[in-house]
């Protein structure tokens, strides 16, 4: 050790004049990182056992040497002028990381990636220059990992949204396959309807005139009394059963073709004011309200939303009506609609909440399925009025849900979560 | 318009059911003008093109058209639009029957130049009264006998 400190002259810490105590020269001995000192003429002075394991030349064969030697040959000329640079200039340290790209040549010529801080200091009226090397491949190669990694990690979450998007598309694709699927075999079941509709009524006219013809004296009187039964019991009968059917059938047919309506109608996208339509609907209730003693009232702001006018009225309509219907006549009806800010993120939600019958647990799945009539009894209809609900906010891009009590009341909620700036459906 | 040919309708109307069943209203509606039926639009079409080729003075030329909205072929819409396109036959009432009332169907009909859109199964009341809308042929239509030669008046 002594001896190795000898190499080192009358080396001193710049301020104190301290001459390089046993204790600094243990602490070279021990750092890890490479400290290595030239003098002016770039020659190495200095040399560690961290420098050593670092650059992989044994002490005894660099001191002396140029400083060169431990660079690629392709920095070589560069450095040098970077180091004359730093040792004329006014600077007195430079810190790791506030040079970018530097890298040492070991003894058996591989490079390595390199933090460095350089300090100068005058000893005798000579100048030397201390830097403090750290081979950082390790880090290099971590932070290699980390961008690989990341890049990994964003391809594919940039191929599972695309799948998700592409999912998406098929979806609508097939919704409105489907939609188109129900509109044409809607319309063609109308065809048999008209017939079986028309020839009940040619039945019925005919039957007149048959009861006509029996009035004629000439008929006698036994014939004419079964003729009349038959006319009168068994063909009424059978007439009253088709012309039902074909009337329920007909409210089918209608509700199917409205629901594919839903989908199919053009949208024409606008930011629209939702509590002049919410108040169009409630007047328009006006005359069901008095009669049920129900009140029906907005009770806060109702911001504006962006998408088509006649759907988001239709949206509201039903829930209003659903909301009327279906009120507990035992109790002063009463039902509010509001709009609610969302605790986290943007938009909110519309509400209509009521103090009605309420909806038990196990119907809620089913709930926005076409043909679900939870209350037939209570008014009559074709279950599709919280269908056309679901696809006209589905087609918003927004949500639609339900909570609610049985002898409660049930609130649905319902967003259009689009803007403006987007033109359309998010 | 001659008033010289025989005056007649022509229906155009691929189901049999609502043919008959029109043909019965029309009747009880106080019609009683022939009434030529066609399968699809492009019979009517080709009815119409004879006519045309033969002259009007000589041809079955029909005063009043009743085009069902989806048939084979050629649907009513491109029916009408071909009859109210042609100076010859633009003149012609036309009275439109469908299955539906979709609002854009009506809309896309009067566009095109229909007089009447009728919804089937179309009742005797609803012709008498698409009729007396198109108001100048209901004295030759209530006309008591036989369509042959009958001229309306002027």
């Amino acid at each position: 050790m002594l001896e190795r400190l000898k190499t080192l002259g009358g080396l001193t810490v710049p301020g104190s004049q301290v001459p390089l105590s046993v204790a600094t020269a243990g602490l070279l001995e021990v750092a890890e990182d490479a400290i290595v000192t030239i003098d002016e003429q770039h020659r190495i002075v200095l040399f560690n056992r961290g420098a050593e394991k670092t650059f992989g030349y044994a002490r005894e064969e660099v001191i002396g040497q140029e400083l060169s030697l431990l660079l690629p040959e392709r920095f070589r000329a560069t450095h040098r002028a970077q180091v004359e640079e730093f040792a004329q200039g006014p600077t007195v340290a430079r810190l790791m990381g506030e040079r970018r790209n530097v890298y040492g040549r070991r003894k058996d010529g591989s490079e390595f990636p390199a933090d460095v801080s350089i300090s100068k200091m005058t000893v005798e009226g000579k100048l030397y220059l201390t830097a403090v090397v750290r081979d950082v491949t390790e880090r290099h190669r971590a932070r290699e990992a980390i961008l690989q990694l990341n890049s990994e990690l964003e391809q594919r979450v940039a191929d599972r949204t695309a799948a998700l998007v592409e999912t998406n598309r098929q979806l609508l694709r097939k919704t409105e396959e489907n939609e188109t699927f129900v509109y044409s075999v809607s319309h063609d079941l109308r065809s048999p309807l008209v017939n079986l509709e028309g020839f009940s009524k040619e039945l019925r006219i005919t039957a007149d005139e048959l009861r006509r013809l029996l009035g004629d004296p000439a008929v006698p009187a036994d014939i004419r009394d079964r003729a009349d039964r038959l006319i009168a019991v068994e063909m009424q009968e059978s007439l009253d059963f088709i012309e039902a059917a074909v009337f329920r059938l007909g409210r089918i047919i209608d509700a199917l073709l409205r629901l594919s309506r839903i989908g199919r109608v053009q949208y024409h996208w606008q930011v629209v004011d939702v509590r002049s339509i919410v108040e169009r609907v409630v007047q328009a209730l006006h005359v069901t309200l008095t009669r049920n003693h129900a009140d029906v009232r907005i009770v806060s702001d109702l911001p504006p939303a962006w998408g088509d006018p006649t759907a988001i009225e239709q949206v509201f309509a039903n829930l209003i009506n659903n909301a009327v219907k279906y009120l507990d006549p035992s109790r002063p009806g009463r039902v509010e609609i509001g709009f609610t800010s969302r605790e986290t993120g943007p938009g909110g939600e519309y509400f209509v909440r009521d103090n009605g019958m309420g909806i038990a647990e196990n119907h809620l799945p089913q709930l926005f399925q076409a043909f679900r009539r939870l209350h037939p009894q209570v008014a009559e209809g074709e279950g599709m009025g919280l269908a056309i609900v679901h696809r006209i906010v589905d087609r918003h891009g927004g949500h639609v849900r339900v909570e609610s009590q049985v002898g409660r009341g049930s609130t649905f909620y319902v967003s259009f979560p689009g803007s403006e700036k987007e033109g359309g459906p998010p | 318009m001659s008033h010289k040919e025989r005056l007649l309708i022509l229906l155009a109307e691929d189901d049999d059911g609502h043919a008959s069943l029109i043909r019965r209203n029309l009747k009880r509606a106080g019609v009683i003008n022939d009434v030529v039926r066609v399968r699809d639009g492009q019979e009517a079409l080709d009815y119409l093109e004879e006519m045309r080729r033969k002259g009007m003075q000589e041809a079955n030329t029909p005063l009043l058209i009743l085009l069902d909205i989806n048939m084979p072929r050629v649907g009513g819409l491109d029916v009408l639009r071909q009859v109210k396109s042609d100076p010859q036959t633009s003149l012609i009432p036309v009275i439109m029957l469908t299955t539906t009332d979709d609002p854009r169907e009506v809309h896309r009909c009067y566009e095109s130049g229909c007089s009447v859109y009728l919804t089937k199964p179309v009742q005797y009341e609803q012709f008498v009264e698409a009729i007396k809308r198109l108001g100048l042929f209901l004295e030759i239509i209530k006309a008591p006998t036989a369509a042959v030669g009958q001229a309306p008046p002027e």
